[in-house]
């Protein structure tokens, strides 16, 4: 029996096991030997990327943009889930529907329309002159405030979504007695249900903040050259200085990031929403 | 009245999600040679354009099969890890089922950086088999994901009534659990499907001269900026939008069928 159940657990995960052994595992224990070996053991590119001003600047900037963005959609998410959270619950599909509508599409499609919006001719610079607020076009492709508007309006649902997912875990009676209690509308919010929410509200930033690292469309599309992020440089050191061992002391980089993200994440996610 | 407020910023929010991606349909139909809004003069120039064009309708049939190629190879290998990883008990269940859900998460220029370096010297560049199961890789997290989630809210004396009722075990699995998974693995695998259809950055780092749909459209925006795009874009909008409710819808019926 036992050798029979052995037996057929490798032929269960055994596809799963070399599809993800051979090009997901092996691949990345490969991206680390590229870094730190040449052919002998050497941290040579590790020296480069410490040295390296472009790295430095370019590193700090991913850092800074995805806090930026990840706060950003806290601050507008929070209340957008709440809202959500506490209309009727026929109104709460159709608008869940709504907002996970452009979570569907791909990225490169959602940074293409900010493309066309906010281009020299685009929509949002005619109804600026139209308006007469701007005399000519506003510069606003390539610019780092393009990266930002992007960013937020893909990631966004997210933060929502996962700030929602908590919310409606929050007993309304728990609120309404702590106004029977005699507490304002302000406190009991502000003591009952925002302790209780905080947790989802932290998840969803983790999953934004490390969603948003590893950005490379929105800001090779919107940003131009001056707003290269990591993801782009990783990119620009294999397609055109073919520098492959500095590409991949960055890739170690940007995944040892994510991995004690992830870590945090499981730290401030109840259990049950990292296995399903 | 914070009420109200919050109300009509709930609204412009809304609206800035989703307006973009509806303003796209009216400028993709413009007859000018430029973007621009309000078309000036509509018509279906550049959805002709897409069609007649062969490296668009190339790259479109390219994604397809790649897209099919993936799904199939990560429904079968997520399912049957799914199984495993539900039903089993061994050792390092947990760590293998973050493992499988991983590339979800994972920023995809490592994936691709690391792919790229093994597949040159695997000498797998520019191959379609190559880019179908590098896609399988990033597809497999969503059928492994809602799989085993189905799977573990099955009720399993089902299963073992069959088997008291003189079914084998194969039989039982067949008869009884495949019937309950079939709208959860559909649902999967339009997700996974799309994950391989809309994959960009991969297929960039990994198919040398191969064009797939987001690679024709990169090198497009990288290069010009013409309404073929537009067109592109919205036929793609409209497909995943169509798929995803699809499947959603499948969720739900099952849920709703079998108790949640």
């Amino acid at each position: 029996m036992s050798r029979r159940r052995s037996f057929q657990l490798a032929l269960l995960l055994g596809p799963a096991v070399a599809l993800v052994g051979l090009l997901f595992l092996f691949p990345l224990f490969g991206v680390m030997k590229q870094s730190l070996f040449s052919p002998g053991f050497t941290l040579e590119s590790f020296a480069k990327l410490v040295n390296s001003p472009v790295a430095a600047i370019v590193m700090r900037r991913t850092f800074v943009l995805a806090l930026t963005v990840t706060a950003l959609c806290c601050v507008l998410g929070y209340p957008l889930a709440y809202f959500l959270a506490t209309m009727s619950k026929r109104w709460r599909a159709f608008f869940l529907y709504l907002i996970l509508l452009p979570f569907w599409i791909s990225v490169l499609i959602r940074t293409y329309t900010w493309m066309v919006l906010l281009g020299r001719e685009g929509l949002v610079n005619n109804a600026l002159m139209g308006l007469g607020i701007t005399d000519g076009p506003v510069q606003m492709l390539f610019t780092g405030f393009a990266v930002h508007l992007a960013m937020v309006q893909i990631l966004l649902p997210i933060v929502i979504l996962t700030c929602f997912a908590s919310m409606v875990e929050i007993d309304p009676q728990l609120v309404r007695a702590a106004r029977t209690l005699g507490a304002t509308p302000f406190k009991a919010f502000a003591r009952v249900f925002f302790p209780m929410s905080i947790g989802g509200a932290a998840a969803g930033a983790i999953i934004c903040f490390i969603l948003s690292l590893g950005f490379y469309v929105t800001p090779a599309l919107l940003g131009g050259r001056r707003n290269i992020m990591l993801a782009n440089l990783i990119d620009f050191e294999v397609h055109q200085t073919l520098n492959w061992s500095f590409a991949s002391a960055l890739a170690l980089v940007l995944l040892a990031a994510t991995l004690v993200l992830l870590g945090l994440f499981r730290l401030v996610a109840p259990e049950r929403r990292l296995h399903g | 009245m914070t009420r109200f407020l919050l109300g009509v910023y709930f609204a412009i929010a809304v609206a800035f999600l989703v307006l973009p991606l509806v303003l796209l349909v009216p400028i993709s139909l413009t007859s000018s040679q430029f973007l621009e809004f309000p078309p000036k003069e509509l018509s279906l120039r550049w959805y002709r354009e897409f069609f007649v064009d062969a490296s668009w309708v190339n790259a479109t049939l390219l994604s397809f099969k790649v897209g099919v190629g993936a799904t199939l190879v990560a429904l079968v290998v997520g399912t049957l890890a799914s199984v495993a990883i539900v039903r089993g008990s061994f050792p390092g269940r947990r760590l293998l089922h973050a493992i499988l859900v991983a590339p979800l998460i994972i920023p995809t220029v490592i994936l691709a950086l690391a792919l790229f370096i093994v597949f040159l010297r695997w000498k797998w560049v520019d191959s379609v088999p190559a880019l179908i199961f590098a896609h399988a890789v990033v597809a497999l997290p969503y059928v492994v994901l809602i799989v085993s989630s189905a799977l573990r809210s099955f009720d399993t004396t089902l299963e073992r009534a069959a088997r008291v009722l003189g079914a084998g075990p194969v039989r039982a699995f067949f008869s009884v659990t495949l019937p309950y998974l079939g709208p959860s693995m559909f649902a999967s695998s339009l997700l996974a499907f799309f994950a391989s259809f809309d994959e960009l950055i991969i297929t960039l780092f990994v198919s040398g001269g191969l064009q797939t749909l987001p690679v024709r459209i990169w090198t497009d925006l990288v290069l010009r900026l013409d309404p073929t795009v537009a067109a592109a874009a919205c036929m793609l909008i409209v497909v995943s939008v169509v798929g995803m409710a699809v499947a959603e819808y499948f969720r739900q019926r099952n849920v709703r069928r079998y108790g949640s």
